[in-house]
């Protein structure tokens, strides 16, 4: 990109939210709601409330957990899809009570959680790898059955078996699918993360956000919803990078299919 | 060396039965290079399978040095056809070579001794720190064939190897595989449906039947060991042996088990038939 179109595509970028930003000001200006409130009030709290002792308090913790949980749903996905992908027999003996454990919503098992677990933060854990780890174990699941059977033959001639075969083959083949799962699982993760804080929780992101919202402290509310966002952007901007780097091979390889 | 002796395979599919080779009965001896070429739809990879190990034949017996074969055997490697998937696409060039020489527990100077020898052997020791991908069909395929020689197999089988490729990769192919066979001394077992390749190639052609297969024919290539594509391809012997094996697989697919091998030969006599391994069965039966 040469430096004269740099400006050009910094417009291009910013022209949306700008606009977007612009009618929400105007919308907030026209409207007398006390709970609208206007982008340049959010902007001034957003600098008070969380650039302060709220930032180690409630916001690094919110982020540990969510890593935490997200951490625990990744290996525990992977780890099971394995297996399960690898063997049609345990696929057929796990397959209905997967199901099942999928489609139950997981916020509704916070208030089972805390009976089981108590109110601390590896219940909080807990249902954030209840929900994540569905994307994970799916995707795994499905790369791992769609290895190529001539890899799979070329590995057997080769003598190629167990533990290597598992990296070079399994997990390597299986790691565009799976990555798949991982950024589904990210989103989810998020959610989780905020719920399980609003049930149960005296400290965190969730927590905070309801105590501002029932403390009628509209524009610290805000704040802490834009906090949000900004996070969810920040983690799907690194998750994007570590993928481009994991899966390099990948992208060369359909880029090269689709040229031929 | 190589020993197929009756070899059946039945595929068992919604209740019924699709017999795909019948009764196979063959033999390489060491050092070897024997096509295998056959109609299309004859077996010719199930029978490959069968032989690496890969598959389970219903009846009958492959043995490498009197040891039956009942998985893929340490000493025996493979070629197949779809070079593009039988490469790893996330390991480079040298990681595709040296991946089977690491299974086999091999220090690793000399890993790199092998590696850096077959890719030079197959004429690709530049391209060692780049991805499958990055490299044309041909020079993939030739990334399998230098993984197949590093391994140090006493055989090696090649399943229609040059069947994606272009005319002129696969010429030069062809010379590199005859090349190889030279310095390396392996006994090779080539399948292919290209009757001009199989002529070119071996030192014998064994042509099978339409299915369900069986020998149809035994011919000894006696052409010069040195070959080259233009005196070899327009020299009248050539020519004679490939209207033989051409007429061999007409007789097959129109169900004329084995007839060929007393009459209907274009060849002198004396030319069809092995001369060192005692093949049995012709077909008719």
């Amino acid at each position: 990109m040469s430096v004269r179109a740099l400006p050009r595509a910094a417009a291009r970028v910013l022209l949306l939210p700008a606009a977007l930003i612009a009618l929400w000001w105007w919308a907030a200006a026209a409207s007398d709601s006390f709970y609208l409130t206007d982008p340049g009030t959010i902007a001034a709290t957003f600098a008070q409330v969380w650039v302060s002792e709220r930032f180690a308090a409630d916001v690094l913790p919110s982020v540990g957990l969510l890593l935490t949980g997200y951490a625990l749903a990744a290996a525990l996905g992977i780890g099971m899809g394995v297996p399960l992908g690898l063997s049609p027999r345990l696929r057929a003996f796990a397959e209905p009570v997967l199901e099942f454990l999928r489609a139950v919503p997981p916020p509704v098992l916070v208030p089972l959680l805390i009976l089981l677990v108590g109110l601390d933060a590896s219940m909080r854990a807990a249902v954030i790898v209840s929900g994540c780890v569905w994307p994970v174990l799916l995707n795994t699941v499905e790369g791992v059955r769609a290895v190529d059977p001539v890899l799979a033959d070329t590995c057997r001639v080769y003598g190629v078996r167990g533990r290597r075969r598992l990296t070079v083959l399994v997990l390597r083949s299986a790691s565009p699918q799976i990555a798949a799962g991982l950024r589904q699982a990210l989103s989810i993760a998020i959610i989780l993360m905020v719920i399980s804080e609003m049930f149960a929780s005296s400290s965190g992101l969730g927590f905070a956000i309801v105590q501002f919202q029932r403390g009628f402290a509209i524009p610290e509310m805000w704040s802490g919803i834009v906090l949000l966002g900004l996070l969810g952007v920040v983690l799907s901007v690194v998750f994007a990078r570590a993928e481009r780097r994991a899966l390099a091979w990948h992208r060369g390889l359909r880029a090269a299919s689709r040229g031929e | 060396m190589l020993d197929v002796n009756g070899l059946r395979k039945t595929y068992r599919g919604q209740g019924r039965e699709v017999e795909a080779v019948r009764d196979l009965t063959f033999g390489l001896g060491e050092g070897e290079l024997a096509c295998l070429v056959g109609p299309s739809g004859c077996g010719k990879t199930t029978l490959l399978k069968c032989v690496s190990g890969l598959m389970r034949p219903t009846a009958g017996t492959v043995a490498l040095d009197g040891r039956p074969v009942d998985g893929p055997p340490p000493d025996m490697a493979v070629v197949f056809q779809e070079y593009g998937r039988s490469l790893f696409p996330w390991l480079t060039v040298r990681g595709n070579v040296e991946l089977p020489l690491k299974e086999k527990r091999l220090p690793k100077a000399r890993r790199r001794e092998l590696v850096e020898e077959s890719l030079e052997a197959v004429g690709l020791a530049h391209a060692a720190s780049l991805h499958p991908w990055e490299l044309s069909g041909g020079m993939q395929q030739r990334v399998a064939i230098a993984r197949a020689i590093a391994y140090e197999p006493r055989v090696l089988l090649m399943d229609e190897p040059f069947a994606a490729v272009d005319a002129q990769t696969r010429a030069d192919l062809e010379d590199l595989i005859r090349g190889l066979w030279k310095r390396f001394s392996m006994t090779v077992l080539f399948v292919t449906h290209d009757i001009d390749e199989a002529v070119y190639l071996g030192e014998r052609v064994i042509v099978l039947s339409s299915s369900p297969t069986v020998v149809q024919d035994d011919v000894r290539v006696d052409l010069p060991e040195e070959r080259d594509q233009l005196t070899t391809r327009s020299a009248p012997r050539f020519a004679e042996l490939r209207a033989l094996v051409y007429r061999e697989i007409q007789n097959a697919k129109n169900g004329d088990g084995g007839a060929g091998r007393t009459g209907a030969a274009g060849g002198p006599a004396g030319t069809d038939g092995p001369d060192r391994e005692p093949t049995a069965t012709g077909g008719a039966r």
